[in-house]
């Protein structure tokens, strides 16, 4: 785990704990994603709203503590913030709001609908002959969900290959509709499609670096909870779970041991 | 109202490079025109409306002035939460334009029928809500609104009213002030009908090409009068009883599926909404 993927974990963990709120482990299995998309999209964060950006859409909105950490660790918000997460006035709600958060393109929160204001955003961008990338990252809970196939369907006929899909297979339907072998259903839905190891960095990096033929869809193997133990064994009951402050320090300790 | 809505768009994509048609594969042959003049402005992208109105927020997003086309029900009813949160909670513009009104497709059952969307869309923070009554209306209406990035809905209906007068939106029309007790409300092409119902009754008529913002001044204008409201689908009733304290009734749809064929003439008939019945609800309120 790298340093900047290890403190953003930390963050997650401290923000959850002292607010009381946050899906941890389906924050957990996203980190290196992030870090991966943020490392490779055009961005600025003194200037989040520069005309020539890459545009980023967290679809799996639920996993939105996990996305301000990062958003603070690459300079859009202080890390203090975090701890404000889901109190009455703060910006950072449990669910991210584009017109409070810098950096935040899309409100996102019901599952299913990231995705396809992604491709919206991929189609404007080959309209206007902008050179300039979307990346969404979707989770295979949320993948349930109809118009995430919709949304592939549109995309691959209309050939949209500046939209990268970055899809979470971090097991999360163990229990209902799990969305097995995903990387063959991207490949029939006409995505092409590259399957890794979501916690490997260079395996990311290696998948993002440049744009695919046609819609690129990065089929991510995660484990909820990654890097803390007893987060990934036990994923159901933490799904929504804050550690106390007496569990903190455990949480800590798994983390810097990973 | 259709080919007017092509008209329309294509006049508008000639001045502004912003416009993009989304169809959801319905009105493709008329729109091949426009598509052969602008290819990358008009796009059928199949039978996937949710994904359609997302697709729009994401266009809207960087700019552009998105219209979303399909059948009414399918693009209004089934897509609320994308209109919800995608348009109206995102602040993102878009203009929802749909065809077959409430019975257009009388034939095709219940399935193709939509009478709820104007009253549920109008509950949507941001939203505007219109219904031409006819393809001048339409044209007034998409050239006042289209650009102002809000999420707008236009409501088209193939039987539009006859009637020639100049329209605003947000604006209601007088049509006929007799200093009477009793004061007709009606919206949209049943305008026609209404018209027909009334002549040589003393009622007041008050027209509305939109929903919301309702126009509460033309309301108040007859605030001490009997409001009878007249229309063939739900939405306006509820707006004009926002305004408190009225004495609103309402003569319009009943509480079950309209579950009849034939054309819209047939289905207006049965549940009262011809002619013949409108006129017996407005003399019933005068007496």
């Amino acid at each position: 785990m790298t340093p900047a993927c290890r403190e953003i974990r930390r963050n997650i963990l401290e923000a959850s704990n002292l607010s009381g709120h946050g899906h941890i482990p389906t924050s957990f299995s996203i980190v290196e994603m992030l870090c991966a998309v943020f490392d490779t999209m055009r961005h600025d964060p003194t200037n989040p709203e520069w005309a020539e950006r890459d545009i980023f859409i967290l679809s799996k909105g639920h996993a939105a503590l996990g996305y301000y950490a990062t958003l603070a660790q690459y300079g859009y918000l202080p890390v203090k913030e975090l701890a404000t997460f889901g109190a009455f006035e703060s910006r950072l709600g449990c669910h991210a709001d584009r017109l409070k958060v810098p950096g935040v393109e899309v409100s996102t929160g019901s599952l299913g609908h990231g995705i396809a204001v992604a491709v919206g955003m991929a189609l404007a961008f080959k309209i206007s002959n902008e050179c300039r990338r979307v990346f969404t990252i979707v989770g295979d809970g949320e993948s349930n969900e109809g118009t995430v196939w919709e949304s592939v369907m549109v995309a691959v006929n209309l050939k949209l290959d500046n939209l990268t899909i970055l899809f979470d297979a971090n097991d999360s339907q163990t229990r209902s509709l799990q969305i097995l072998n995903p990387g063959d259903r991207f490949r029939a839905f006409g995505c092409e499609t590259i399957e890794v190891d979501g916690h490997d960095m260079e395996a990311l990096m290696n998948a993002l670096s440049v744009p695919g033929s046609g819609v690129k869809a990065v089929i991510a193997q995660t484990v909820k909870g990654h890097g803390c133990r007893t987060l990934s064994n036990n994923v159901f009951e933490w799904h929504r779970k804050s550690p106390k402050s007496d569990e903190l320090p455990t949480l800590i300790k798994e983390l810097e041991e990973a | 109202m259709r080919k007017q809505f092509k008209d329309t768009t294509l006049d508008l994509a000639t001045q502004d490079e912003r416009v993009v048609v989304i169809l959801g594969d319905i009105s493709h042959f008329l729109f091949m025109p426009f598509q052969e003049k602008y290819p990358t402005r008009v796009y059928n992208m199949g039978i996937c409306e949710n994904a359609l109105i997302s697709v729009a927020a994401g266009l809207s997003s960087q700019g552009f002035h998105p219209f979303v086309h399909t059948i009414n029900p399918f693009l209004t009813e089934r897509c609320v939460e994308q209109i919800k949160l995608d348009l109206c909670y995102n602040q993102f513009g878009a203009n929802i334009v749909t065809t077959g009104a409430s019975f257009d497709y009388a034939w095709d059952g219940a399935t193709h029928h939509c009478y709820t969307e104007l009253a549920i869309l109008r509950l949507l923070p941001g939203m505007e809500v219109t219904q031409p009554g006819n393809r001048g209306e339409l044209d007034t209406l998409i050239r006042s609104q289209y650009n102002n990035g809000k999420p707008t809905y236009y409501r088209l209906s193939d039987h539009g009213h006859p009637l020639d007068f100049p329209i605003e939106f947000g604006k209601a029309n007088l049509l006929k002030d007799v200093g009477a007790d009793v004061t007709v409300m009606t919206a949209g092409p049943i305008l026609a009908n209404v018209v027909d119902a009334c002549e040589g009754l003393p009622v007041n008529l008050v027209y509305f090409n939109t929903i919301k913002p309702i126009d509460r001044e033309a309301i108040e204008r007859f605030r001490r009068t009997r409001i009878l409201v007249v229309q063939d689908a739900h939405g306006l009733h509820e707006a004009i009883s926002s305004v408190p304290d009225l004495s609103v009734s309402c003569h319009g749809l009943p509480d079950q599926f309209c579950a009849w064929y034939g054309t819209v003439h047939d289905i207006r008939k049965k549940i009262g909404l011809d002619p013949a019945g409108i006129h017996a609800a407005v003399l019933s309120r005068i007496s």
